[in-house]
C-alpha cells in the first residue's frame, strides 16, 4: 500500500549469526586459548549488541566486528602483560618448541603447533592482519577498516607478516 | 613464490572444526542471555501509514506511541537513528494500522481519539518531558499559549524553549503541539507545515480564518476557578493569561467541564 521503502537494518541476532564462527575462529586463534576466547566472545557480543545503532550501514558490519573482537584481544594481551603472567608461561613453552621442527609445515601437528607460535610472536597488528586475511578470509579493505588503517597497510602488514614466517622456516 | 606456498600452508593449516566451535559458542549462549536480560533494549514495533496529514512513519513500544514522523517533510532517516538507540526495531503492519484508524477518528470530530498512552523515551530533558506532559491536559477543542505552557511547566520566561521543544516534538498530534499558538491569537508555526496545522484544528472545532486568526466564537477558560468567559468580559482580562486556555467554542469549554461566566454569559 506505501510506497516509501521503510529500510530497517536486520535484528543484531540475525545479522551476527552467520559471522559467530568466523569471530570465534578468530578469538581462538588470537588468545591462543579456548577460555579467553570464549570470554572474549561474549564480551564482543555484548559490546556489538550495545553499540550496534550506532553503525551507519550494514555493509560495514563485518570489519567494525572483527575490530571490536581484535581490541579486545589487545587490550586482554596489554593487561597479561602488566601482570607477567604470560611472558612467564610462553618462555617455558618457547624453549621447548623454538628450534624443533621446523621444516615440518606441511601439515603435520608438529608444524601446526609450530605455526600457531610463530604467528603468536608476530607483532601485534601483523599478526592479527594475517589472521583476518588468511583465517577469516576478510578483504584488505575491511582489515584496513578493522585495524584502523588503509588498505595498502593492512597488506603490507600480511606480507610482512608471511616474509617473517617464511624467514623463520 | 615461496611465500605464495607459505600463504597456502597457513590458510591450511591447524583445522578449528566447526563443530568445536559451536560448541564454545553454544557454551557462551547462557551467560551472554543472562547480560541480555539486562542490557537488551525494548522493541518498537514501526510502520508507514498514509493519513490526512501526509504519510507517516509510526512507532509505538510495549509503553505507548513512541514516535510520528511526517515523511514529506524529510526521510525519516534521523527519526529511525533516534529510535535505533533507544529500541529494537521491528516492523509491524498491524500496529501501524491500528495508529492509523486512531487518526482517522480525529478528524471525524472523535476527541478521545488521542488518549491512548505515549511513550516519551525519545525525549533527553526534564524540562521537555514537563512540557509534553503538561500538553497532554489541553483537551481537544481547546488551545494554549507558548507562553501559557511555559508558565505551566513552571517557567513563565520560557516560552522560546517551548518553541523549540514543540518543534522538536517526537511525537505530534498526540502529544498535540499543534494546540499551542502565539499569545496575539495567530496560530504560529508547526513542525509538520502550517497546513497541516490548520487542518488539525479545523478537525478540533476552530474555524481558523484565513488570516490565521482564531475565530471571533472563541472562549477564554481559566484553569484555576473552571470558569469560561468572552474574550471580552472584564473578568476574563482581569484574569491571569497564563492560566487561560482558549476554547474554540462555549461547547467545547462545557465539554470540557467548565461552567459559563455569569457576567459575560458567553452562549
Amino acid at each position: 500500500m506505501s510506497t516509501y521503502n521503510l529500510k530497517l537494518p536486520p535484528p543484531f541476532e540475525e545479522a551476527v549469526k552467520s559471522m559467530e564462527r568466523e569471530i570465534m575462529r578468530f578469538l581462538v586463534r588470537s588468545t591462543g586459548d579456548r577460555d579467553d576466547a570464549m570470554d572474549l566472545f561474549q564480551e564482543t557480543w555484548l559490546r556489538a549488541y550495545r553499540a550496534y545503532p550506532t553503525l551507519r550501514s550494514e555493509d560495514g558490519l563485518r570489519p567494525w566486528i572483527f575490530r571490536i573482537a581484535s581490541n579486545l584481544c589487545r587490550n586482554r594481551a596489554r593487561d597479561r602483560m602488566r601482570r607477567g603472567r604470560v611472558i612467564a608461561n610462553e618462555s617455558a613453552d618457547d624453549g621447548a618448541l623454538d628450534y624443533r621442527a621446523p621444516n615440518h609445515l606441511n601439515g603435520g601437528p608438529e608444524g601446526a603447533l609450530h605455526l600457531k607460535r610463530s604467528i603468536a610472536r608476530l607483532p601485534g597488528k601483523q599478526g592479527q592482519a594475517l589472521m583476518m586475511r588468511k583465517f577469516a578470509g576478510l578483504e584488505y579493505t575491511e582489515i584496513g577498516t578493522a585495524l584502523n588503517c588503509s588498505a595498502e597497510s593492512a597488506r603490507a602488514s600480511v606480507y610482512q607478516a608471511l616474509k617473517k614466517l617464511r624467514i623463520e622456516e | 613464490m615461496k611465500t605464495n606456498r607459505m600463504a597456502t600452508q597457513v590458510k591450511e593449516s591447524p583445522p578449528i572444526n566447526d563443530r568445536v566451535l559451536d560448541a564454545m559458542i553454544g557454551q557462551t549462549r547462557p551467560r551472554i542471555e543472562r547480560a541480555m536480560k539486562i542490557l537488551r533494549r525494548p522493541q518498537a514495533r514501526v510502520g508507514v501509514i498514509p493519513s490526512p496529514l501526509g504519510r507517516l512513519l509510526v512507532a509505538e513500544s510495549d509503553r505507548g506511541l513512541a514516535a510520528i514522523h511526517f515523511l514529506f517533510i524529510s526521510g525519516g532517516e534521523r527519526t529511525l537513528e533516534m529510535l535505533r538507540r533507544k529500541f529494537d526495531l521491528i516492523e509491524n503492519e498491524a500496529s501501524a494500522r491500528r495508529i492509523e484508524a486512531e487518526i482517522g477518528r480525529v478528524f471525524e470530530g472523535d476527541f478521545n481519539a488521542t488518549a491512548r498512552p505515549v511513550d516519551l523515551s525519545l525525549v533527553e530533558s526534564d524540562f521537555q518531558r514537563r512540557a509534553y506532559a503538561a500538553l497532554r491536559r489541553v483537551p481537544p477543542g481547546a488551545v494554549i499559549t507558548y507562553h501559557g505552557l511555559a508558565a505551566t511547566v513552571g517557567q513563565p520566561d520560557s516560552q522560546r524553549a517551548i518553541g523549540n521543544t514543540m518543534a522538536t516534538n517526537p511525537i505530534p498530534i498526540f502529544v498535540p503541539c499543534h494546540r499551542v499558538i502565539r499569545s496575539d491569537g495567530t496560530i504560529g508555526n508547526y513542525g509538520g507545515g502550517v497546513d497541516n496545522k490548520i487542518k488539525l484544528l479545523r478537525a478540533e472545532g476552530f474555524e481558523v480564518g484565513r488570516d490565521l486568526r482564531l475565530p471571533s466564537r472563541a472562549v477564554m477558560g481559566h484553569r484555576r476557578t473552571g470558569i469560561f468567559c468572552r474574550p471580552d468580559c472584564s473578568a476574563a482580562r482581569r484574569a491571569d493569561p497564563t492560566r487561560m486556555l482558549i476554547f474554540a467554542d462555549a461547547k467545547c469549554a462545557g465539554h470540557a467541564g467548565l461552567r459559563a461566566c455569569k457576567l459575560c454569559k458567553p452562549a
